[in-house]
């Protein structure tokens, strides 16, 4: 064993949202001697610090105290790393697909099926750079696309995401891949419409709520919310203590879910099961019970709403002669009238707030505006803002640097050390595609569009356009870069995007990962990236709910293999475009900004307030500085309450400054939209979708799929880990072939009905294709509904639309149409498919 | 006195911190004298067990932690005294080197606890993390668990949770003296919702008995605003179910729970006229 028990700590932050910001700061014991990793730890706050030094805070209510504790709140999903630096899925040296040949045969029908074979890290950059220059030259600098976005690793020297980005915009730009706002789907295209609050549509007004709640709720509504899920990768466990304080306080705990999540498993007082995506039915009953028995706040409609009486009309049944009760509610979305009556009552009892991570399925399926939407209008039926009734968060608790959606005592400072990130940093060409358009833009361009398309543009940007790819006089994409080479598992209907990575208009695709995973399989050339733990840089995590943090991360390992940074890896590249001078002159120097690794470090350092705290020497020998519970946090207003008390002196972002139950803009920039009206509305089926259980497509495929953020996993980060995929009871079903199949949960009575076991395999299919799945029968999912998380790695066995994949990466088979008309949202979860048993073992033979 | 653990079901949100800090902390390090690396799967020192109760919609998850329960009368010990040992804080060890070979100890512990490892030929299992504690510090899977579910200390630290805890295997607590203590192991649960299928309401405030059939037990309860009734923590029984409200006839059903949590679905009530 030697002497080396406890190692040398260094400090990690093992968050995945990536772009720059950190989370999940941990402690890393390494054996620096034999260049290894011993273990993973929770940091620990008191290691350098005192209680006093962090002004350390506490909540109380009702005779009970909520401590934060001084380490941070780990989750299995940092615990796990190791077995990602170690990934038998690492890619050791750069690759080049063995039918690519840049002078003859491009062969670009077989990305996806051929093989690979060993280069030198010279040969690889000099075929990106000859290719670079021969479709700037032949075509432009905007037929490159550049995928950039995604989620993953947290690192600001070394960015993950966008580094190709800071090099293109150096010779003549780039064409951008640009991500909707995914996680926020309906929040962002409905609700925004209904009470502003920029930039996501959430409840940016969450100061003190936690604490509001535990004063003066009695219940908290878990609409799609898994507390024991999604902050694993984005914060931690302090999110899931506040449940066990919740019930310590006696406030309800009521889950409205097609599925018995991690946080319904073991914190809920109430399951309200729902079918995916018919929520909008559940809540006009509810709006329709409170109209009918009087039990809502007409005084506070009348000074903080306008238009109430349209959306009052509707409910009523005013405008099409449905009005929307209870029953028409019931055969909809799978909840017995009474039970909706009993809810819409008790909610209009008591004080009631709505906790969401960032509302599941519920905001990203077809014509997700319409519940985000109407969850507004029911917490403005019952007096929104007042004490115990606000919308909060369990994740993303300083989201873009406000410090309004902090909903926990906050830090003086939420640390930013973007002088450090070397990423994509928002700079946006002219020549842009949403990312839920890109199949389409490849294989069928022109394509159009309102807005940039972005998480963080403000509501009146949905109004801007129309824009078009191509730009007028530019041609079609001809080349991609991609450092997110997960499109396929991630986004909307990948079946047809496999298609557009085989379109014969794109000649060069260039993916630079640790991974070899998902997309990488369609690069002709492939660069081998690493991880943190190779590389040094800097951190913060303001995401914990304790202290924000920012820290210093020490190398922990030389790089393994041939690997190099994601940033080191562009340099590359730049260095040898240098060689046909003109605009690519000097271009590393350039590309480099002028400073070392070590000065960008601190230059991240120096733009935070530990600079004045601490010198870098300092900060370096620490590893870390926390910033100290903010002074006289316990006056900051709670929520809403300001708006609730004075909405004159304290408007919303909507036009009018109030709820919007009727949206001015809406009605006169899109005046003939009947999927996104200036009213929430129950949507059955449009142009683009036709995903209901009740109509023509439900017969031929009866199941809704529901299709969560993955547990084990973080989307497509983590799929590999043997220590998860060994867990049979939870993460993979090993089949009679001993392969591991993604889980679908399968209530008894359906599996009764379809003859369906544990650990037997069946195919999720409709039009779009198949994917295979692992059964593991429970009651863990209501009737009629089937789930699979997102996420698993591709492993196609017939590609395109209609394909068939083995891994169970269900988003191949999600709808390739956006939210709605002008909603340019992804929809990937809620949607129809069948589910029938097959023989694997038949299977493999054919 | 010396060493134990605590297990709390009722704080375990089952995350597996602990079961994946095992592999963290001995996959791939060398621990020896103490611990030999565990092969990278297949080998559970500690493992989250996952129960799922209940039926739609009334479904609850337990999560039960298997270990070695570090036994006072240790039948490995008993096994192979020559290869299995108990250090002075009560971890108990199988020595690496000594145990070389005795594959026969896989078959010894009667909890499941120990695993092989083919590749080095020894039997293995959780040392406690006895090389961390020597090192002043606590069990990596201890330190990792958010919840304080999973506690290790001084027996006389932890003497009230110990007074009220159970044995994992209540049937072998006497013979072997296991040192991991649990505290909230689920039983059954017995619910339903009360209804008014005329009306289309639930019943709020409809009274509840349930008589154990075999005992003769009665326990009330009262249905909450959404007309649902619970019982938890009670016996796995035949039950006989009364459901009464003013001015409906009382409802008799049969329950049972003896094979599993039973969630009764609606009883339904009709009014007496
Ligand atoms: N079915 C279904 N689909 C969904 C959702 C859903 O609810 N259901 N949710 C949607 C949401 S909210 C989101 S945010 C998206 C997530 O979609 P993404 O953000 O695209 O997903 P990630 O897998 O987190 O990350 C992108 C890629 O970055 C890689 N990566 C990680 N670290 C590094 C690094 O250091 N360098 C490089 N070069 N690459 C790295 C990962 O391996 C992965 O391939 O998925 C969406 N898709
Ligand atoms: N472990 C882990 N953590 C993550 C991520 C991850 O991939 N893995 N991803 C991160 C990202 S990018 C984001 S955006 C957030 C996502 O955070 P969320 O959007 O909150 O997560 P989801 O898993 O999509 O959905 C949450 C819950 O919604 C419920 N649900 C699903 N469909 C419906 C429906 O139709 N109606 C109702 N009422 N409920 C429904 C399910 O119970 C599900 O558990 O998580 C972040 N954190
Ligand atoms: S649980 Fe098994 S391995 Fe552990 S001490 Fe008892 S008998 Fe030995
Ligand atoms: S005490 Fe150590 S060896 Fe035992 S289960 Fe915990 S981490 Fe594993
Ligand atoms: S770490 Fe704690 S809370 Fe998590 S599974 Fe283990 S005992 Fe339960
Ligand atoms: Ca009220
Ligand atoms: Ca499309
Ligand atoms: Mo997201």
């Amino acid at each position: 064993m030697g002497n080396n028990v406890l190692g040398t700590p260094i400090v990690k932050g093992l968050g995945f949202n990536s772009f720059g910001i950190g989370t999940n700061a941990c402690s890393v014991d390494i054996d620096e001697e034999n260049d290894k990793i011993l273990r993973i730890r929770p940091l620990r706050f008191d290691e350098h610090y005192t209680p006093e030094d962090l002004n350390a805070w506490k909540l109380e209510a009702r005779g009970k105290t909520f401590e934060p504790g001084f380490k941070t709140l780990i989750s299995p999903l940092s615990l796990c790393y190791k077995k990602r630096v170690y990934s038998k899925n690492r890619i050791p040296y750069p690759m080049k697909r063995v039918d690519w040949d840049p002078e003859g045969e491009r062969n670009p029908q077989n990305r996806g099926t051929s093989g690979y074979v060993r280069i030198s890290w010279d040969e690889a950059c000099s075929l990106i750079a000859s290719e670079i220059k021969r479709v700037h030259e032949a075509y432009g600098p905007a037929s490159i696309l550049c995928e950039l976005d995604g989620h993953g690793e947290t690192k600001f020297v070394h960015a993950p995401h966008g580094c190709q980005s800071r090099m293109f915009d150096l010779i003549g730009s780039y064409t951008l891949q640009t991500r909707q706002p995914d996680s926020w789907e309906g929040w962002y295209w409905g609700a925004k419409h209904m009470w502003g609050m920029d930039p996501l549509g959430q409840n940016s007004q969450m100061n003190n709520v936690i604490r509001d709640v535990a004063q003066n709720g009695d219940a908290v509504l878990f609409w799609g919310c898994d507390v024991e899920t999604t902050p694993l990768g984005w914060g931690g466990y302090l999110a899931s203590r506040l449940c066990y304080w919740f019930t310590e306080l006696g406030i309800k705990q009521i889950h409205i879910s097609p599925d018995v999540n991690y946080t319904n498993a073991v914190h809920a007082d109430k399951w309200i099961p729902v079918k995916p995506n018919t929520d909008a039915a559940l809540q006009l009953a509810i709006a329709y019970t409170w109209i009918k028995e009087g039990t809502y706040d007409q005084a506070y409609l009348d000074t903080h709403a306008v238009g109430f009486e349209n959306f009052k009309y509707y409910v009523m049944g005013g405008e099409d002669g449905v009005p929307k009760t209870p029953k028409w509610a019931e055969a909809i979305c799978g909840v017995p009238s009474y039970t909706i009556k009993a809810f819409a009552r008790y909610w209009a009892k008591h004080a009631v707030s709505i906790a969401h991570c960032n509302g599941g399925s519920y905001i990203r399926s077809c014509y997700a505006h319409e519940p985000a939407r109407l969850e507004v209008a029911l917490l403005g039926m019952q007096g929104l803002g007042k004490p115990g009734a606000n919308q909060f968060k369990f994740i993303e608790w300083t989201l873009y640097g406000m410090d309004t959606v902090t909903p926990l005592p906050p830090s003086v400072e939420i640390p930013d050390c973007s002088p450090a990130y070397r990423g994509w940093y928002r700079s946006f060409p002219k020549s842009f595609i949403p990312k839920t358009m890109i199949p389409e833009a490849i294989m069928n361009p022109p394509v159009s569009w309102y807005g940039h398309i972005g998480a963080g543009f403000p509501r009146e940007d949905q109004f801007d356009g129309p824009y078009t790819f191509p730009l007028e006089g530019n041609e079609r994409l001809h080349m991609i870069w991609s450092d997110t080479p997960c499109w396929e598992t991630c986004w909307n209907g990948g079946n047809e995007m496999q298609e557009a990575l085989r379109h014969p208009s794109i000649e060069f695709i260039v993916v630079q990962h640790p991974w070899m995973e998902n997309d990488c399989f369609f690069a002709d050339v492939i660069l081998p990236t690493n991880t943190k733990f190779e590389t040094e840089d800097i951190g913060t995590d303001s995401d914990n709910g304790q202290w924000n943090l920012v820290y210093y991360e020490r190398q922990a390992i030389k790089p393994r293999l041939e690997s190099k940074s994601d940033m080191e890896a562009v340099g590359e590249v730049a260095r040898a475009l240098e060689k046909f001078g003109g605009i690519y002159e000097n271009l590393y120097e350039r590309y480099m900004g002028g400073k070392t690794c070590e000065e960008y470090i601190q230059a991240g350092f120096e733009n935070t307030g530990a600079a004045k705290k601490m010198d870098f020497e300092e900060f370096k020998e620490k590893q870390y500085y926390p910033f100290p519970t903010r002074e006289g946090w316990e006056e900051m207003p709670a929520g809403l309450i300001q708006f609730y008390e004075d909405p004159e002196g304290h408007p919303l972002q909507t036009p009018s400054g109030k709820l919007e139950y009727y949206s001015t803009t809406l009605a006169s920039q899109f005046p003939d939209d009947k999927e996104r009206g200036p009213i929430p509305h129950w949507v059955d089926e449009g142009a683009g979708h036709q995903e209901r259980q009740y109509l023509e497509r439900g017969r031929k495929y009866p199941f809704l799929l529901v299709s969560n953020h993955p547990r084990w996993r973080v989307h497509a980060n983590l799929d590999d880990v043997t220590w998860f995929r060994e867990m049979e009871e939870t993460c993979k079903v090993t089949g009679p072939d001993g392969y591991k199949y993604e889980p679908v949960w399968v209530h008894p009575s359906d599996a009764g009905l379809l003859g369906l076991e544990t650990g037997d395999i069946v195919k999720l299919h409709n039009e779009r294709g198949a994917v295979l799945g692992g059964v593991r029968v429970t009651e863990r999912i209501m009737p009629s509904v089937v789930y699979q998380d997102h996420g698993s790695r591709v492993d196609s066995v017939v590609l395109g639309r209609g394909g068939l994949d083995r891994g169970g990466a269900n988003n191949l088979i999600a709808p390739y149409a956006t939210t709605s008309t002008h909603a340019f949202g992804e929809v990937t979860s809620g949607f129809l498919v069948n589910i029938e048993k097959v023989d694997v073992l038949a299977l493999a033979e054919q | 006195m010396g060493k134990v653990f605590v297990f709390d079901i009722a704080k375990c949100n089952g995350c597996r911190n602990c079961q994946i800090a095992c592999k963290d902390e001995h996959v791939d390090n060398d621990w020896s004298p103490i611990a030999r690396p565990q092969p990278d799967t297949g080998h559970f020192w500690c493992r989250i067990e996952e129960r799922v109760r209940g039926q739609v919609p009334k479904v609850r998850v337990s999560y039960v932690m298997h270990r070695c329960q570090h036994c006072a009368d240790a039948p490995c010990m008993a096994a192979a005294p020559d290869a299995v040992y108990r250090r002075e804080d009560g971890l108990v060890i199988v020595d690496p080197e000594k145990a070389a070979g005795r594959r026969d100890l896989v078959e010894a512990c009667p909890y499941g606890a120990i695993f092989w490892n083919g590749e080095l030929g020894i039997p293995q299992k959780c040392t406690g993390c006895a090389h961390l504690v020597d090192a002043g510090e606590v069990p990596h899977c201890v330190d990792v668990c958010p919840h304080g579910a999973l506690r290790f200390g001084d027996e006389e630290d932890l003497a009230e949770e110990i007074a009220a805890a159970e044995a994992l295997v209540p049937e072998r607590a006497a013979a072997d003296k296991p040192r991991v203590f649990y505290l909230n192991l689920p039983k059954r649960f017995l619910a339903g919702v009360v209804v008014d299928p005329e009306a289309d309401e639930v019943v709020a405030g409809a009274r509840v008995t349930a008589e154990n059939l075999a005992t003769g037990e009665v326990l009330a309860a009262e249905a909450d605003e959404f007309g649902d009734f619970w019982f938890h923590q009670v016996g796995a029984a035949e039950w006989r179910v009364y459901a009464e409200a003013e001015g409906y006839l009382t409802r008799v059903l049969e329950a049972s729970t003896v094979d599993e949590d039973r969630n009764m679905g609606p009883v339904e009530l009709y009014r007496a006229e």
